[in-house]
């Protein structure tokens, strides 16, 4: 069990005499729960999503941002630590977050030429696999260097050859087979570079199996929705879904449409405004919005202030 | 070569020169400074590649082609209400202070041997002076020369917020026997949140040796453009440069050319980046055909203090003709990281599978040709603001286009 | 501000002028490059005298040739002294090139070969520590099976007494004659060592030939000249220089390669140089190429101090093609003016030049490069890629191009873009896990990653293990 945990927290960007965006943010996501963030554009979503995986243009004024991590979240790193962890995010560099279990995927993923997507994804994997081992080992306290049995998802690449700290090739390449498979993905997309050139839709197809192969904690899926036709946006949609199903990963889903969410259901709708959360619901909040329109909060939220 | 100069120009003549104008002592010592340092200033740069000049400008007779007391034109100076347009004499006479404070601010007198001669020796000239807020279209100054040499001067100074769009061109006019020299200094001075275009449309004849340096500077949130266009004169070294001194600052640099017969051009663009947040878009495409030859050098120089750079170039030559020549040399100098910059250059002849294509559709070789030639030139002539300026390049494209054999 | 101007001017021509005299007193002294020293080599090295000519010719030509520093952006060549460099020619003085033992080396240096993990024995031979290397008896396999279809690879001293027909038509004469540059003017006088390589019609040789090995003694790979004459419808791949720095107490480094492409033939020169930092690289490298054939120039330059280094193809036959891949790594304190010339002298002709440089630390780098297409090359093309990567502000990307055309049916284009590695890819690469080294590593490898797909495996992995190394420490 993962719990992603904000805070008060408040951010402004980070230059001088910066705009101050978020204005005291309260969000909590657990493993297996799939959270809708909305809000009208400018209220500070994307920001909450970067801030959570540390991108440097945004400065945080207050609050807080926890990852508390129970003990079966890492029993398969073949540490032995009998306590539950908390980390403070805000502490860590972008990379140690990836490698708690935080994933972004990003509204506009960076395209880097020259970087195939199977050399990419096999070095972010064992990037990952090599620096939870130091992180791990700064708590290890009293180590033991017994491994532990595989006790993890069927489906961790975890399991591989964590000896060498690295997933062979051969293993990797069927990995990304099976994950491709499943989002419907053609098998050339292996050996394109890193986003370049991919359509819009390609692009969000590609973060969320980018999120399949890194098996996140909690992920963190700003408009992963936009710029999909209905059938990618299903195959977009299956992959979410299988995540939380198969990996357990909590699931922080940004958006400005029902759409998305009448095929990732989500336990609980928060609704933002001027960078604070101002209604919370079920997926029946989401439906009311659609209906009215967030001029309807505004009203409802301001009226009520 | 300056010896040559210096046999016919000496200081009384600057002097007479100066008092005929009835000029102030201050300019009849820049004057006669700029003549001083003749003989220790070098030619404009030109580029030289393993046993090869591109331009050679220190192979000209000076000595015969300038006759500076003989100095004859017409010039037309017209401009709308709210800004003023005054000969250069007028302008000293009612704006002293103005222009000493920015005479020679832009271009330094001294920067070579020929803007040296330039202002040893100008007779006339023109300056637009815009007021702060003021915005003013249709800015027009026609010179044509009539004798052997002419030296002329511009100064636009446009204050902050304000805005202008002028045209300036060179004609010929009186035959004269030999050959010509023309030579033209423009210093654009742009304030803060300040707008200028300044076109050129040089159509010189065919015997006049012609040198023009533009110079322009941006303040904060200013921007140059310039827009030059050559079509005629025996030899030219036409440089336009925009130095971007203020924060946000712009300048988009457009040349078109059309060399025919022995012609040769020079064209140079260049951009200062020495600011943040700094624009910079050179755009140059030229035609060249018979025994012309065409040579371009496009500079993008981005300081170390010129955070946040975004600086374009692009250069296209056509080539009609075998016997002609193109050389280009784009450059980019870059010492800050944090600049975007790109430039391309092209040289070919036109697309013969768009001419199959043409042909296919009935449409004759020759004005398939001339259409695609045309068509070559719409993306310069798209950022001309000035309608005249477009109409008229644009003629005389068609005019060289229908007089080929 | 013009009397100003007129009294700075004075007492630089002054200055100038003191200078001159300094020069030409030291020039005088015993230990200068003269006359008596060239003969000293030609007949320590029993040369005919018709090789000993074209030195002394060499020389009067190298003492009134100017110095290649007024370019734009030239680098600074005035610590160039090149009368110290006598001690390291003349056989008869007891030679300080190189350092004695492993220990005496540079510690940057000694850090690099330990990081690229060569194993002692070539760690000696290739850093220019005295000791021999037996490099022979790797080839001797290789050299029979050659030596059975006709090609030659020997050493160029070997190659003055035994193929003397072939040297005295193609040594510095058409190819690179000893006027074309000051250094390579300068080499003619005190050349020593390289390659021969001569490949027979309608050969070809399989294995890449490697002079890797080759520079194993001292002055040798200092002033080495390579000469490679492929016959008609030939193929050969030729490896120069190796990515492990070479140290010389002596900072000059000159080399001279000439390359003769026959008809239909195809030769390709590949070099990755790391000289090390006090050096001055300044070659002189040409190739002529008859019809149909083809040369390909690969080079890496990263060491070095200042390189001045434009490989050039004349393609001299129709239908003759050249390629061009470089990379350029400049960091503190490196200038590396790099870039390619291309002649187009018949129809048909073609040339493709590739280049990709990266700086940092306040290095520079620069392209510059020239393409020429001469009147009646027609159907000729020519397509020239410049991109350069800058890290930091302190450094410094130049692109220099020149195109010559004289020709109306050809096909001529010209880009060139200069970027910095976007913070935002770096925060993507991060977010996925990768670490802000690793994440900016992974940035220049897929940068200059269509340049080391056309190296050969081994080299491509050489190069981007010294890069990372190059990086390391100046990143995060």
């Amino acid at each position: 069990m993962a719990t992603l945990e904000l805070n008060n927290l408040h951010a402004e960007v980070a230059e001088d005499g910066g705009e101050t965006i978020l204005r005291g943010v309260d969000l909590e996501v657990s493993s297996g729960e799939i959270h809708a963030l909305m809000g009208p554009n400018g209220s500070g979503k994307s920001t909450t999503a970067k801030i959570i995986a540390g991108h440097p243009s945004y400065e945080v004024t207050d609050g807080e941002v926890l990852l508390h991590l129970d003990k079966d979240e890492f029993e398969t790193d073949g540490v032995e630590i009998d306590d539950d962890l908390t980390w403070d995010l805000l502490d860590l560099e972008p990379n140690e977050r990836a490698a708690l279990g935080i994933f972004l995927a990003f509204q506009y993923p960076a395209e880097i030429e020259g970087v195939t997507m199977v050399n990419f994804l096999r070095t972010a994997l064992n990037a990952k696999l090599e620096e939870r081992e130091e992180l791990f080992e700064d708590d290890e306290g009293e180590a033991d260097a017994e491994e532990e049995d595989d006790a993890g998802y069927d489906t961790s690449p975890m399991e591989g050859d964590v000896d060498e700290g690295e997933v062979g090739v051969a293993e990797f390449q069927q990995l990304l087979q099976e994950k491709m498979e499943l989002l419907d993905m053609d098998e050339k997309f292996a050996q394109r570079y890193l986003n370049a050139g991919f359509s819009g839709g390609e692009k969000k197809q590609n973060e969320v199996l980018q999120a399949a192969i890194l098996e996140p904690s909690v992920a963190v899926l700003d408009e992963i929705d936009s710029g999909l036709d209905i059938d990618r946006l299903q195959d977009v949609a299956n992959g979410i879904n299988a995540l939380r199903e198969e990996v357990g990963t909590g699931v922080l889903q940004i958006t400005h449409y029902q759409r998305i969410l009448d095929y990732v259901e989500p336990d609980y709708v928060h609704i933002m405004l001027d960078g604070e959360i101002v209604k919370e619901g079920d997926a029946d909040l989401a439906k009311q919005l659609e209906e009215k329109g967030y001029d309807w909060v505004r009203e409802d939220v301001y009226e009520t202030a | 070569m300056s010896t040559q100069v210096h046999a016919s120009v000496d200081e009384s003549t600057v002097r007479q020169l100066s008092e005929e104008l009835g000029e102030p002592e201050w300019l009849l010592e820049t004057r006669l400074d700029a003549l001083d340092a003749l003989e220790d200033l070098d030619f404009p740069d030109v580029i030289q590649t393993p046993g090869r000049l591109w331009t050679d400008l220190a192979d000209l007779d000076y000595d015969s082609l300038v006759d500076p007391l003989g100095a004859a034109e017409e010039k037309d100076q017209v401009g709308p209400d709210g800004v003023e347009v005054l000969s250069f004499t007028e302008a000293v006479d009612e704006h002293e202070a103005l222009i000493r404070e920015r005479f020679g601010s832009v271009i330094d007198p001294q920067t070579n041997y020929l803007t040296a001669l330039s202002t040893a020796l100008f007779s006339t000239g023109t300056v637009v002076y815009v007021p702060e807020r003021v915005d003013a279209e249709d800015v027009k100054v026609r010179t044509t020369m009539n004798s052997r040499s002419l030296f002329n001067y511009t100064l636009v100074v446009a204050e902050e917020s304000s805005s202008v769009r002028l045209l300036e061109r060179q004609e010929t006019g009186e035959d004269v026997d030999g050959d010509r020299y023309y030579s033209g200094l423009v210093e654009v001075a742009a304030g803060e949140n300040a707008y200028v275009q300044y076109g050129s449309l040089q159509n010189l004849d065919q015997t006049t040796y012609n040198y023009q340096l533009k110079e322009g500077v941006a303040d904060t949130y200013g921007q140059v453009d310039f827009i030059d266009c050559n079509a005629g004169s025996r030899l030219s070294k036409s440089s336009v440069e925009t130095h971007l001194r203020g924060d946000g600052s712009e300048t988009k640099i457009v040349g078109a050319f059309y060399g025919h017969e022995d012609q040769h051009f020079d064209i140079d663009a260049r951009v200062w980046h020495r600011n943040e947040n700094t624009t910079a878009d050179l755009v140059t495409r030229g035609v060249i055909d018979d025994e012309s030859r065409s040579v371009y050098e496009g500079v993008q120089d981005v300081g170390r203090d010129a955070w946040n750079t975004s600086s374009y170039q692009r250069e296209n030559t056509l080539m009609l003709s075998d016997e002609s020549e193109a050389d280009a040399s784009p450059k980019l100098i870059i010492n800050n990281h944090d600049t975007e910059a790109s430039h391309s250059a092209t040289v070919g002849q036109v697309d013969e599978s768009d001419m199959f294509y043409m042909g296919s559709r009935a449409i004759p070789e020759r004005t398939a040709k001339n259409m695609l030639v045309e068509g070559f030139y719409v993306p310069v002539l798209e950022e001309i603001a000035v309608d005249e300026l477009r109409d008229d390049f644009e003629r005389l494209v068609r005019d060289r286009l229908d007089s080929r054999d | 501000m013009s009397s100003d101007q007129d009294h700075l001017k004075e007492t630089e021509t002054e200055a100038r002028f003191e200078f001159k005299k300094e020069e030409s007193s030291a020039f005088e002294a015993e230990k200068g490059l003269t006359e008596e020293t060239i003969r000293v080599i030609s007949e320590d090295k029993d040369e005919p005298e018709w090789m000993l000519e074209r030195r002394l010719r060499a020389l009067k030509q190298f003492r009134q040739m100017p110095m290649p520093d007024d370019w734009p952006g030239a680098p600074d060549l005035s610590e160039v002294d090149v009368d110290e460099i006598v001690p390291y020619i003349r056989p008869d003085i007891e030679t300080r090139g190189g350092a004695e033992n492993w220990e005496d080396l540079p510690d940057e240096i000694q850090d690099t070969f330990d990081k690229l993990g060569i194993p002692e024995a070539e760690k000696n031979a290739l850093s220019g520590v005295g000791a021999q290397y037996e490099s022979e008896i790797v080839y001797q396999n290789m050299q029979e099976q050659w030596e059975e279809k006709g090609v030659i690879f020997c050493d160029m001293d070997q190659a003055v007494q035994e193929h003397e027909e072939i040297l005295k038509e193609h040594f510095m004469t058409k190819n690179v004659p000893a006027s074309d540059n000051k250094f390579a003017a300068l080499h003619g006088a005190i050349w020593s060592g390289g390659s021969f390589v001569y490949v027979p019609e309608n050969v070809t040789v399989q294995m890449p030939v490697q002079a890797y090995f080759r520079m194993n003694s001292d002055g040798m790979g200092q002033f080495e000249h390579t000469l490679i004459v492929a016959e008609e419808n030939s193929e050969v791949h030729y490896i120069e220089g190796c990515s492990a720095p070479k140290y010389s107490e002596f900072n000059l480094h000159s080399g001279g390669v000439e390359v003769f492409v026959g008809e239909g033939a195809h030769v390709q020169y590949s070099t990755v140089q790391n000289w090390s930092k006090n050096t001055y690289n300044l070659n002189t490298k040409r190739a002529i190429v008859e019809k149909d054939g083809t040369m390909e120039w690969v080079s890496g330059s990263m060491g070095s101090k200042a390189t001045m280094l434009y490989p050039s193809s004349v393609l001299k036959g129709p239908g003759a093609t050249d390629n061009h891949i470089t990379i350029a790594f400049a960091g503190e304190n490196q200038n590396i003016d790099t870039g390619a010339k291309v002649y187009h002298n018949a129809p048909n002709t073609k040339s493709t030049i590739e280049s990709k440089s990266i700086s940092k630390d306040g290095g520079r780098t620069n392209y510059r490069g020239l393409v020429h297409i001469a009147d009646g090359a027609e159907n000729s093309s020519t397509s020239v890629e410049c991109d350069a990567l800058m890290f930091d502000n302190e450094s410094t990307s130049d692109t220099m191009p020149y195109m010559e055309i004289q020709e109306s049916k050809v096909d001529v284009a010209h880009e060139a873009t200069v970027g910095k590695i976007g913070d935002e890819d770096v925060f993507y690469l991060q977010s996925r896990g990768l670490d802000d080294d690793d994440a900016k590593q992974m940035i220049v490898a897929g940068f200059i990653e269509p340049i080391t797909e056309e190296l050969p495996i081994e080299y491509a992995v050489e190069l981007n293990r010294l890069i990372e190394l190059e990086m390391e420490g100046s990143l995060g």
